[in-house]
């Protein structure tokens, strides 16, 4: 019995640890070019620029590597200057990477910490792009938050697991990334921007 | 009689404690039996058990077997560094100096007019790309002929020089930036309905590409921004059409990309794009230059167009024109297009106009010919559904009346995802009479953008 448990580590465990080892290698590979862009400048760029043509496609629909080749196409035909398209990029690639799941006890002690940032700044920087000025979408298949029992009326737990972890709703095109995409924002700045959402939208 | 009496007490003591005895003795004897009977039971189980164990049990030198090939197989920690090692060096694939990267699209669909099935096409577009310095794009074009061969042709291929934040040097064969529709909306998965509008195909009022250099960019401003694009190619040619009279008119521009320029006179054009405000563009577009006959069409047999660059078509009668000599004509394109998207609604429209100007010289000498067209599409995503409908007029006039067209267009489409579209549209076609031009169609199309 000892030595079937013991080659069940064997069989199970090792694997596994190279199999980790080689996402984790994979991951930490990065084309170092090109420069890293503005993340919040990305993401208005891309919602402005690439719905001029054609139906914005899911940042997870295309790998890193991908979207450098696919972006720098996008340069040459949209006539994007050379920062705008790195700002794109720098969005669709952090955007293709949601953050690691935080742990509860984590979570708890990182909503008690004051936010770098208010509601309105994590709006303005991260979720205008698609949600829009007005919270009534600013590209196709955002849902519109100020419609009386939308989106918004869901409880705030739902609210931030759909933020937090990324969502995608029923019909539309293309799902949100986790935290926006961008994800440098801490808990409480989610929590303020919900708080914030519902101030300002919901009717 | 005392002992008698005494002796009878004694008996009776006797079997009383005897009777007890026994009465104790049967509960004592129930009591082992109940116990070998639950004590036989359970051996019947185990020996049950045992058997069953010992049926799918493997055998020791099974064991030893298999345990033999786990230890074959096992990775041992040696083996998973140099197993890291190897997936330290594979990884280095992911960020070389190069990136390959194979994109386009595809589109299968059918046809009311043909009554057929049909492949559209299929457009392999190849990226290398060497850093952020230089990227090669080429783009194929597969199709399938009404016979079942197949055609490919080299829409474009062009390598694309990042000069700085602001240039962009493009050489090659390129598709023409003048207008919005042939450059960024026809490819099907972007173009909202199944067809493009009259005008802007094969011998219509819209260059489709050219080859030589370009010089592309943008640049932004607080809330605006521009772009543009401007080139020198080798320019279009001409075809004319004999008449019964052995006079000439002009029949099309072949704008197709040529690899020579047989006249040696360059065509100098360009767009100038404008964002002033969010969701709107408005561009500019125009060429200049020089474009001369090489390729005839017999009236009588318009359908066999004989191959003529540089060469010596038979007349009617079968006698050999040659087009060495033949004059380079003005040639002239002015346009105007627009978009506008807010949110799932979208309103664009375009205006083209090619001129060719007259020549008083030459086999082929003729008047001069304009070929125009305009569309305009509006297009809504209906808000949490996945389907878009879509209208579009256009109005195309040719320098030939046969192919002279105008076109109401509804479609409706269903988005199965972002880039993966199914399409019917159905055309209400006037044009002249019993030609293709003026005949209604449905259109269905499936197109795939990857």
């Amino acid at each position: 019995m000892k030595n079937i448990q013991k080659n069940m580590v064997k069989f199970v465990a090792k694997p596994l640890m190279v199999l980790s080892a080689i996402l984790i290698t994979s991951l930490s590979f990065a084309a170092d070019y090109p420069e890293k862009g503005d993340f919040q400048k990305g993401a208005k760029a891309w919602a402005e620029n690439c719905a001029r043509c054609h139906n914005m496609r899911d940042p997870k629909d295309l790998r890193d590597d991908q979207w450098i080749t696919t972006v720098f196409h996008m340069r040459v035909r949209a006539g994007l200057t050379g920062q705008k398209t790195r700002d794109i990029l720098t969005f669709l690639q952090e955007s293709n990477n949601p953050p690691q799941p935080v742990k509860i006890s984590s979570r708890s002690s990182e909503a008690n910490n004051p936010s770098n940032m208010t509601g309105k700044e994590v709006y303005e920087q991260t979720c205008i792009a698609c949600h829009g000025k007005d919270g009534k979408g600013a590209v196709p298949g955002v849902p519109d938050l100020t419609i009386p029992e939308g989106v918004l009326s869901q409880s705030e737990e739902v609210l931030l697991a759909h933020i937090r972890d990324g969502f995608k709703s029923k019909n539309s095109p293309m799902a949100m990334p986790a935290k926006g995409g961008n994800p440098s924002l801490s808990e409480s700045d989610l929590l303020n921007v919900v708080a914030y959402m519902k101030s300002q939208f919901k009717q | 009689m005392k002992t008698i009496q005494t002796k009878r007490k004694v008996l009776l003591f006797t079997f009383s404690l005897m009777f007890t005895f026994c009465a104790s003795a049967d509960e004592k004897y129930d009591q082992l039996v109940n116990e070998v009977e639950a004590l036989k039971k359970q051996l019947e189980q185990v020996q049950s058990v045992l058997e069953q164990y010992k049926q799918e049990s493997i055998t020791k030198a099974e064991v030893q077997e298999l345990n033999q090939k786990i230890d074959d197989s096992v990775i041992t920690k040696e083996r998973v560094d140099d197993l890291e090692g190897e997936v330290a060096k594979s990884g280095e694939w992911n960020s070389p100096n190069t990136l390959i990267h194979m994109a386009g699209y595809a589109n299968v669909g059918y046809s009311s007019d043909s009554e057929s099935y049909s492949v559209g096409s299929f457009s392999p577009i190849f990226h290398y790309q060497y850093r952020d310095k230089v990227m090669l794009e080429s783009e194929l074009e597969i199709t399938i002929d009404e016979d079942g061969s197949t055609d490919i042709a080299l829409e474009y291929l062009t390598i694309d020089y990042f000069l700085n934040d602001y240039v962009t040097v493009v050489a090659g064969k390129f598709l023409s930036p003048i207008g919005q529709f042939r450059q960024n909306i026809h490819p099907s998965w972007i173009n909202k309905l199944a067809s493009a509008p009259p005008g802007y195909g094969h011998d219509g009022a819209a260059p489709l590409s050219d080859v030589g250099f370009q010089l592309r960019g943008g640049f932004d401003f607080d809330e605006t921004s521009a772009n543009y694009a401007f080139y020198v190619s080798n320019g279009p040619r001409l075809i004319a059409a004999q008449e019964h009279d052995d006079e000439f008119e002009l029949e099309g521009v072949e704008a197709e990309g040529f690899s020579s320029d047989n006249d040696g006179k360059k065509t100098f054009g360009g767009r100038l794009g404008f964002l002033p405000f969010k969701g709107f563009e408005l561009g500019l577009s125009f060429a200049t230059g020089k474009a001369t006959v090489t390729d005839v069409e017999l009236e009588d047999d318009v359908h066999a167009l004989k191959s003529l660059a540089f060469g010596t078509p038979g007349d009617e009668e079968g006698e050999e024109i040659d087009l060495h000599d033949e004059i380079a004509r003005d040639y002239d394109v002015f346009g105007v297009d627009f978009a506008y998207q807010n949110n799932g609604f979208e309103v664009r429209g375009e205006y083209l106009k090619s001129k060719v100007g007259s020549a008083d010289e030459g086999i082929t000498a003729s008047e001069g010919a304009t070929w125009e067209s305009w569309y305009t599409q509006s297009s809504y995503l209906i808000p949490n559904t996945r389907w878009e409908p879509v209208i579009r007029y256009s109005d195309f006039t040719s320098a030939t009346e046969s192919r002279s067209q105008q076109q109401w267009a509804l479609g409706i489409n269903y988005l199965f995802t972002n880039s993966f579209i199914g399409k019917a549209t159905y055309e209400f076609n006037d044009g002249a009479f019993d030609t293709n031009a003026d005949e209604d169609r449905w259109l269905l199309q499936l197109a795939y953008g990857f």
